[in-house]
Formats: structure tokens, C-alpha cells, sequence
């Protein structure tokens, strides 16, 4: 090796977290012994601290070191605090390495010190003929286009779009019928506003209405897309036309689809009597009734009501692995509650039989709960192997029903009206899904990256996701999600220009054959098929790559590399490491 | 010192505040983000892991409290109080007093050597009282930023840390520090209080040391536990037939709570889940009155805890009483198997325990009416707009504020927030700052 290479090794004690188990002074004299390039070798009780780092900096302006080791704790710790210190000293933050000596040394070894110390050494040799190969590397700048496609107009379309614009973000928002407000249009009045769902969808498009920056196109479906975080160039089918957009990020809104029971399931379109939620709510939101008034269904006075809850949600997984709706549909106990209040509110002397697996009213919710309870419905809970019957007998419905209160005995019951309380399931977007490449959960809603850290984002930087086309939600918790996510694509595209990681794949023009392995394999679609000079060769786009490095292990070749762990420094690090 | 100028405020570093501050700052709004511990991170950093997904929560929370500390558009005030609120031309002038640590951060290496100094042990408030600290300490392994503290209150000033230290950092003469900024918007993020389970008398919590409440098992089953390895208080045995008693201080008018804390039945489940893996023989039973798995993966998460053996019994815990080796026994009826009131053996006895409003900034607001609702949670002006808005102009409110939520859900309003936020700022002033 050529002597230009000046290089800084760092050896931190982390205040005896790594110093009472490996012998860090041993590790700086042998790194001082063996590599000549090692201008400086030093130990630090602490590499992270402030004066540590002025050091460091005040050793690479003086010394003109141009590549630098650290060997001290994760370096998803401190990773970031050090490239910030090279660039603070000038030096090319990428021909800095940080090497792991604490979680993967000295805390896995605490019971072998001289283990923990050869280890410790072998992972700075490692750092060290990483470096020697290394290149200054710079970060990918990608320019942004300050507009947003919404898909989707029910409210979390419509409430991402209203933030959007106040944020001074232009917003396209399509919608594949032909009217905005979605399910909430058609719903009564909703926990737990006491607001008619249409008032709700009103106020929002009233909102949005006379923004310059906004354009609705109903009627309308994306075809596909292309581009990436910053730059999506979208297709979308009008009526008769064809139109593109180019947009910086793009918004998935649309929706849930009700749960509609099979035919029979607890009588439903075999037993007169037997009705949803959804259409309980209807006939409420236009029955008049101020307490004294009577409840006429189907030509039948009602009397008495029962509430059948779970209906589509929380099956059992069957035992052969087919599909079943696992999950909790969250808005639906709640719901029900409050068309059970909604009830006694306006009709006089009717009883409501709730038949309910666990009440989930959850926070606030819960008054309603209580609230009905003390207002004429009665709660009984049942098993998931023994949910009700639903029979037709005489003009009425029998319910035969098991409780634990009755010592597990088969009682029949007789009501006038039963309400399947009916989830929600994720919407047909089949098309959609296809055309965006968008990730779909084993309960059929969208995927987020991460439900804690990056809940309004999926696999494609930029396509993020709200509502419940991601999960159940009731309205309040749809428009905050709205607004999340709304939130992310404005830092986004509020930005004129996009800072990002330069660990990217990149081909060997002489060694590509155009196998087209990369192709197949890349998840993001970053590679595309070019032709230079006559040869056709991979092409990498580096703003849509990732680095995952999946092109770089089936290319036959060995055309395709990665920036930042190039074959050359990945063997110069095995090297060092077996040394 | 002179005044300065951001355009948001928020108060309160848990996972809620630092994500809306993130947000805003990514948007190039200029945020102070004030904390009156003296790390971040909040009560997440401090659990061992989170449901659905069962991800370490310091780990998941690294990122959150590593943005923070180095963004380049928010600025970090931690063990900081704001003192008062008032409005001004720009919108709010808030006086902010960060107290003095006598330490000086910038040098501190958390090198532990001031600990080991100090002669004082009181008890430590980020364990729940299970262990102790010095009067001067460092928090907790995974605090932000790690600097130690100086509890003055606690300090006999023998002056042994400031001999001891080897970076120089101790300073006796530090005093408080008065800030006073200019903001145009304010979002609140303070979180909650844990219910006091000494309230609920029957539990005998504070009295039988194996009854514990749900904190003190976060800590007890997380990465930096307190006695590294799962054992109950009272004589370091391992227990191995856990009870615990949900909805302890929620859904319970007798402790002025009748609302359901949304969180208790989920964190329950997941510490059943935990200890299992680090107690394979342990029975754990759950007392409940209706399991709440109702967000996203959480009703499979419960299933899964069947499966794995927890058992679930529908009841209301009446009273527990201790026996000789210190073992409990729980007095309760079973509304469901064979009926009427029962009784059972446990070695350990945990209370989980429900969420309470920590709202005491309203009183900071001078000539600002911030609302309150019925329980003392900040009261949300328009719940069909956004559940973010307050009842004040400006102001906004994320996470547990306005009352108890989960991670997934208190991310997601503070999302919301900083959305409104950006949007509030953005029609005052014009457009954003970052052109």
C-alpha cells in the first residue's frame, strides 16, 4: 500500500463499557505496530463526547488525515455523530468507518476477555482496510414537485387534501365514483359528535371548495405510475380521456367496503327481521321520534331488538388455513352503543338484547356503554363457539342463545327486529394495487413500514397510506390519520430538494452482458434495460434503489455493485478480518 | 438573555412530541421542543417492549431521540419548565426555565464515576421506586442526552462527585436558566400520569410488596431491568404464578375514572407474552372485564396469547390479601366457568394500572383559556374537524393529551398536529419558511 494514505484510528473506552473487557491499549499498540498508514492511534474514554470530537477534527485539519476509524459502540448509535464530525472537518463523511467494539465485543463477551480483545481487534483491522479501499462518496439530490395526488374522496381523502392546501401544497384528489364523502356521506348521526355523517362531509368540502390549489376529478382511476419520491408521474383515466400528473407524493385513501353477511348467516336474508348496522342507521337517520314515538320495521311494531355483534369480525382462523377476518373491526361496539342510545332517545319502551363477544368502548367511548345500560339495553355476552341462533317464528325472530350467567342452557328469546353489528373489510382495489405496487397485510388493508415509526408509510418512499384503507377506524381517528400522512407528503415535497442516502447500485458497463437478472429481482423497479453505444447494459436510477443489494447478488457477471460496499471493500474487510 | 424566535413551541419530548417536532422540522419550520425531565423519550423509553409488533421500545424510540437531538431545525431544551404563556404580536411569548443540572452536559461523558462517589441512595424515579439511585445520576442507560444530574434536594454536598469527576463537569454554581421565546403556534404533548394504585385501597398496593403495579413490571421484564432477571420484590424469588388485575383505576367510578385507559389490556398481554419467554414454566392469569383489542394486529395479538397459554378469567378482583411467605391470595367472581366468587393463590400481583390527564400546563396559559373536560384532559374544540385543535387559536394538542392512546395512535395525532400546525402558522405568516 502506497504511503498517501494518512489514517485516524480511534479506540473508545465507553467509559469501561468496552475497556473492562477488552484491553484497549493493546488493541492501539498492535494497530500501531502492523499498519504504517495508521498516522494517528489513539484511545478516548469517550470518541462520542464533544471534546473528543474537537479533537478528532483538530487531528484531521493538522495531521491532513483523509480517512478515519472509529471503534467504539453501535454504529446505530453514533454512526450519524461522527460522519457529522468528518464533514465538520472537512473530510468527505463516507471515508469515515465506524466499527462495532462494544454490543458485538465487549458486552458478547464479558466472560473472555482476550476472546474480546482479538475480536475487537480484528473488527478495527476490518475498519481499517475498509477505509484503504474506500471512495468519497456524496448524497443523492433529488428534486421535488410541491404537489400531491390524493386517491381517494371520502374524509381522509378530502381531510388530507384541506390540510395539504392550507399548506400551501398543490393537490390533486380523484375519486373513482362519481361523488365525494365516501361510507360517512350516507351515515346518521355519528359517535361521538352527534353529527349527521353528510353534516360531517359537508363541512369538509365546504372547506375545500374555492382553494385555488385544489383540482377533484370524480370519476376517475389511476392506470399507473412511474418516477419516484419527488417526481411520480401518474396516469389517470377520466371519463374519455387519458391525463398525467406529475406529483412529488402520493396519497392512498380509499376506504373499506362494508362486511355484508353471507346469505343465512344469523338468518340474514333468509329470516324477516334480520338487517345490518348500515341499515338500522338509515332507517334511524330519517325516523322522526322524540321519545314517545313507536319504531315501525317491515310493517312490524318493534318492541324488541337484538344486537348480534362480531359479524365479519374476529373469526376463527379456520383449522384447514383458509381465510377468515381475524382481526377487530374497532368501530362497531362503539357504533352500536350509540345506535342503541339513538334508540331510546327517540322511541318509546324498546328493548335492545346486545349479544357481544368483549365490549370494546374503549376511552371515552365508554360512557356510551353505561349510558345504554341504564337506558334500556341489556348486555350478554357470548362465546365464539357458541354464538346465537336466528330462527323465524311465527311474525317474530326466535334467538337461541348460551350464557355463562344461565349456566351454559340453551334459552329462546323472541324480538322483533335483530341487527347484525357488521364490520369492515378492506375495499377492491385490485387495480389500484397493481398499478401502485402497494404492499396488502394478511388481513387484507394496507401496510404500513412500520405501525410505531412510519405508520403513514409503505415500501414505496413517497406513496404513503391513511384512513381505513389501512386499518378500522372510526371518523375520528380517520382524520387524524388523514392529517399524519398529509403532515409526511408536505415535509416531502415542501423540500425543492431531497437528500438521499448514497449506498445505491451502480454497473460496471464492461462487465454487464445484459442478463437482466437485476431486473427481475429489484422490488423497487430501479433497473431499467438501456442501450449505450450500441450495447445493451442495466441502468440503476439511483433515486428509486434502495440498496438492498438483491440485484448485486444474482448478477452473473459481477457488474452490479453497491456504492459504499463495493466487492473490492467487502473482500479488503474479510481480509482484514481473517488476518 | 435576548429573546428568541421559532415558529413552534412544543411541550412535552415523549414519542408524541418528538414525532410532531420532527415533522415541523422536516417541513423547515423552526421548533423548540421543551422537556421537563431531564431526558426524552418520555414513558416509551423507559418499556421494554411494544405491542402489537414486540420491538424493543428504547430501540425503536433511538431514532425518534437521535433526530431530535441533531435536527437541524429544532432546538432541544430538556429539564426545562414552561413557566408561563402569554399572547404577543407573533403569536405566544413563553418564559421557559431550564434548571440547573450542575452539570455541564457539554462535558459530561456519563462515565457513572460521580455515581459511584456519591454516598446518597433515595430511591429511583425511572425504575418506580424498585431500585435506587445517588443524588447525582445518570437516569436511566438509555437517556437522551446522557448527562448526569444532580438531585440538589438529596445532596449532602460533600463534594465527592466534583473530586471525582474526570472531565471536570460538576458545577455547584450553576443557576437557573430563564428562556423566553416567540412562537407562532403551541402543541402540547404532555403525556400522562400513571393512577396512583394506592387509591384503590383493596389491592393493598404499597402495602405487599409482591403487588406491584404495571410500571414497575415494564421495568422488571425490560433490557435494563432493575435486577436484571424476572423476580419479585419481596425476597428475590421467581415467581411462577403472575396474576393480573386490569382495568385497575379505569372504568371504576369509586376512583373518579369511569372512562377505559385503551392501553391496559394490550400491555398486559404483551408483558404475559414476555415473561413467558423469560419464565417458561410461569402461570399468568388475566382479571378481566372485557378485553379491548381493538387496533390494528391486536385481536391477533390476543389469540395468540391464548394460544400460548395465558389464561384469561372474566372478573373483578374484590380484595387480596398476603400469607406468611408472602405469597397472595385474590379474592374474586368469576362471571363465567362455574360462577360465583372465588378465590386463588398468586406469588405476584400486578395492578394494571390505567392512564390519567398530566395537564398541569393549562396553568402556565396566562390570558389563554385552554379547556378541560370532565376527567381534566385537554378538551378537543372540534372532534368532526380534528381531534387536535384546542380550545385555544394556536394551540394544538398530540398524543396522550387529550386523553389516553396508544404509540400507534399517539404517532398518528402527532402527525395530525404538526399538520394543522403547519397549516395554522402558514395562513398567519404567509408561506413556509423553507423556500
Amino acid at each position: 500500500m502506497s504511503n498517501e494514505k494518512r489514517i485516524g484510528v480511534y479506540v473508545c473506552h465507553c467509559g469501561g463499557n468496552i475497556s473492562d473487557y477488552v484491553d484497549v491499549n493493546k488493541v492501539v499498540e498492535e494497530i500501531k505496530k502492523e499498519e504504517p498508514d495508521a498516522v494517528i492511534v489513539k484511545d478516548l474514554m469517550f470518541d462520542c463526547a464533544d471534546a473528543s470530537q474537537s479533537e478528532m477534527i483538530d487531528d484531521i485539519k493538522k495531521q491532513k488525515l483523509d480517512r478515519v476509524v472509529v471503534a467504539a459502540c453501535s454504529p446505530k448509535l453514533h454512526e450519524t455523530t461522527f460522519r457529522n464530525m468528518a464533514k465538520r472537518a472537512g473530510l468527505n463523511p463516507f471515508m469515515l468507518y465506524h466499527v462495532d467494539i462494544r454490543e458485538q465485543a465487549s458486552w458478547a463477551h464479558e466472560n473472555n476477555r482476550m476472546g474480546a480483545t482479538l475480536k475487537a481487534l480484528a473488527h478495527v483491522r476490518a475498519g481499517i482496510a475498509y477505509v484503504k479501499s474506500a471512495e468519497p462518496l456524496e448524497k443523492i439530490k433529488a428534486e421535488t414537485t410541491r404537489s400531491v395526488l390524493i386517491i381517494g374522496g371520502g374524509i381522509a381523502g378530502l381531510k388530507a387534501a384541506i390540510d395539504l392546501s392550507a399548506m400551501d401544497v398543490n393537490v390533486v384528489l380523484i375519486e373513482r365514483s362519481s361523488k365525494l364523502g365516501g361510507h360517512v356521506a350516507e351515515l346518521g348521526e355519528i359517535y361521538p359528535y352527534y353529527t349527521a355523517g353528510s353534516e360531517i362531509v359537508k363541512n369538509l368540502v365546504d372547506e375545500l371548495s374555492g382553494r385555488g390549489n385544489v383540482a377533484i376529478f370524480t370519476n376517475a382511476t389511476v392506470v399507473s405510475y412511474s418516477g419516484y419520491l419527488g417526481k411520480f408521474e401518474v396516469k389517470v383515466q377520466r371519463e374519455t380521456s387519458e391525463i398525467t400528473l406529475q406529483v412529488g407524493s402520493i396519497i392512498v385513501a380509499t376506504g373499506f367496503d362494508t362486511y355484508k353477511p353471507y346469505t343465512g348467516e344469523y338468518g340474514y336474508e333468509k329470516v324477516r327481521g334480520v338487517i345490518t348496522i348500515s341499515e338500522l342507521a338509515r332507517v334511524l337517520s330519517t325516523a322522526a321520534g322524540d321519545g314517545s314515538a313507536e319504531l315501525i320495521y317491515d310493517g312490524r311494531k318493534v318492541r324488541q331488538i337484538a344486537f348480534i355483534y362480531c359479524v365479519g369480525s374476529r373469526q376463527k382462523p379456520p383449522e384447514d388455513g383458509g381465510h377468515a377476518n381475524q382481526y377487530c373491526s374497532r368501530y362497531c361496539c362503539n357504533a352500536a352503543t350509540s345506535e342503541a342510545l339513538t334508540v331510546h332517545r327517540k322511541f318509546k319502551d324498546i328493548k335492545i338484547y346486545h349479544f357481544y363477544r368483549d365490549m370494546r368502548t374503549y376511552g371515552r367511548n365508554e360512557l356510551m356503554y353505561e349510558s345504554a345500560g341504564r337506558s334500556g339495553s341489556i348486555f350478554i355476552r357470548f362465546d365464539e363457539d357458541h354464538p346465537p341462533l336466528v330462527a323465524e317464528e311465527g311474525n317474530r325472530c326466535k334467538i337461541t342463545f348460551w350464557s355463562s350467567l344461565i349456566e351454559n342452557q340453551p334459552v329462546d328469546m323472541y324480538v322483533d327486529l335483530v341487527v347484525l353489528i357488521t364490520g369492515m373489510v378492506p375495499s377492491h382495489n385490485e387495480e389500484l394495487n397493481r398499478a401502485l405496487s402497494l404492499p396488502v397485510g394478511v388481513d387484507g388493508f394496507y401496510k404500513e413500514v412500520h405501525p410505531k415509526l412510519r405508520p403513514v408509510e409503505t415500501n414505496v418512499t413517497g406513496i404513503l397510506i391513511c384512513g381505513t384503507s389501512q386499518a378500522p377506524r372510526d371518523v375520528r381517528e380517520t382524520l387524524s390519520s388523514a392529517s399524519a400522512a398529509a403532515a409526511k407528503a408536505a415535509s416531502f415535497v415542501l423540500k425543492r430538494e431531497l437528500e438521499l442516502d448514497p449506498f445505491v447500485a451502480f454497473v460496471d458497463p464492461g462487465l454487464c452482458e445484459a442478463h437482466q437478472e437485476c431486473i427481475k429481482e429489484c422490488p423497487y423497479g430501479a433497473i431499467e434495460l438501456i442501450e449505450e453505444s450500441g450495447k445493451k447494459m442495466a441502468h440503476v436510477n439511483s433515486a428509486k434503489c434502495k440498496g438492498c443489494g438483491a440485484c448485486v447478488a444474482v448478477c452473473p457477471t459481477g457488474a452490479m455493485q453497491l456504492k459504499g460496499y463495493t466487492n473490492a471493500e467487502i473482500k479488503s474487510m474479510i481480509g482484514g478480518l481473517a488476518r | 438573555m435576548p429573546e428568541e424566535e421559532y415558529d413552534a413551541l412544543v411541550i412535552g419530548a415523549g414519542v408524541a412530541g418528538m414525532e410532531a417536532a420532527i415533522d415541523l422540522g422536516d417541513m423547515g419550520f423552526k421548533v423548540m421542543l421543551v422537556e421537563k425531565e431531564p431526558t426524552i423519550g418520555g414513558k416509551m423509553l423507559l418499556l421494554s417492549k411494544v405491542f402489537p409488533t414486540l420491538d424493543c421500545a428504547s430501540c425503536i424510540s433511538g431514532t425518534k431521540t437521535s433526530t431530535v437531538s441533531h435536527h437541524q431545525n429544532i432546538r432541544l431544551l430538556t429539564y426545562s419548565n414552561v413557566d408561563e404563556i402569554e399572547k404577543s404580536k407573533s403569536g405566544f411569548r413563553a418564559r421557559i426555565i431550564e434548571k440547573p443540572r450542575y452539570v455541564d452536559a457539554s462535558l459530561c461523558t456519563s462515565c457513572g464515576d460521580c455515581e459511584d462517589a456519591c454516598p446518597i441512595i433515595v430511591p429511583n424515579e425511572f425504575d418506580f421506586g424498585l431500585r435506587g439511585r445517588k443524588a447525582i445520576y445518570i437516569p436511566f442507560d438509555t437517556a437522551v442526552p446522557k448527562s448526569a444530574v444532580l438531585d440538589l434536594d438529596n445532596c449532602i454536598y460533600c463534594m465527592q462527585c466534583e473530586r471525582t469527576c474526570p472531565a471536570d463537569a460538576i458545577d455547584f454554581l450553576q443557576v437557573p436558566k430563564v428562556h423566553t421565546v416567540n412562537v407562532k403556534a403551541i402543541i402540547l404533548a404532555v403525556g400522562f400520569k400513571l393512577f396512583q394504585a394506592e387509591k384503590k385501597k383493596d389491592y393493598r398496593y404499597g402495602e405487599y410488596r409482591n403487588v406491584v403495579n404495571s410500571m414497575q413490571m415494564e421495568r422488571i421484564v425490560s433490557p435494563t431491568r432493575p435486577y436484571n432477571a424476572v423476580v419479585r420484590p419481596s425476597d428475590g424469588k421467581e415467581p411462577q404464578n403472575i396474576g393480573y388485575v386490569l382495568c385497575t383505576g379505569s372504568r371504576d367510578k369509586t376512583v373518579g375514572n369511569p372512562r377505559c385507559s385503551q392501553v391496559c389490556c394490550m400491555y398486559s398481554m404483551k408483558q404475559a407474552q414476555l415473561i413467558m419467554g423469560s419464565l417458561p414454566a410461569a402461570d399468568i392469569t388475566l382479571y378481566y372485564m372485557d378485553i379491548r383489542a381493538y387496533g390494528k394486529g391486536f385481536e391477533e395479538f390476543y389469540r395468540q396469547s391464548r394460544d400460548m397459554g395465558v389464561k384469561f378469567v372474566r372478573g373483578k378482583v374484590a380484595k387480596v390479601e398476603q400469607k406468611v411467605n408472602t405469597d397472595l391470595t385474590v379474592y374474586y367472581e368469576d362471571t363465567e366457568g362455574s360462577g360465583g366468587m372465588k378465590k386463588a393463590d398468586h406469588d405476584l400481583l400486578v395492578l394494571s394500572v390505567g392512564l390519567l390527564p398530566n395537564t398541569d400546563i393549562v396553568k402556565a396559559f396566562n390570558g389563554i383559556k385552554v379547556e378541560l373536560d370532565e376527567v381534566g384532559w385537554i378538551k378537543v374544540r372540534d372532534e368532526g374537524k380534528s381531534s387536535v385543535l384546542t380550545s385555544a387559536d394556536g394551540v394544538f394538542a398530540a398524543g396522550c393529551t387529550t386523553g389516553p392512546k396508544d404509540i400507534p395512535d399517539s404517532v398518528l395525532e402527532a402527525g395530525a398536529a404538526a399538520s394543522q400546525c403547519a397549516a395554522y402558522i402558514i395562513k398567519k405568516m404567509g408561506s413556509p419558511i423553507e423556500q
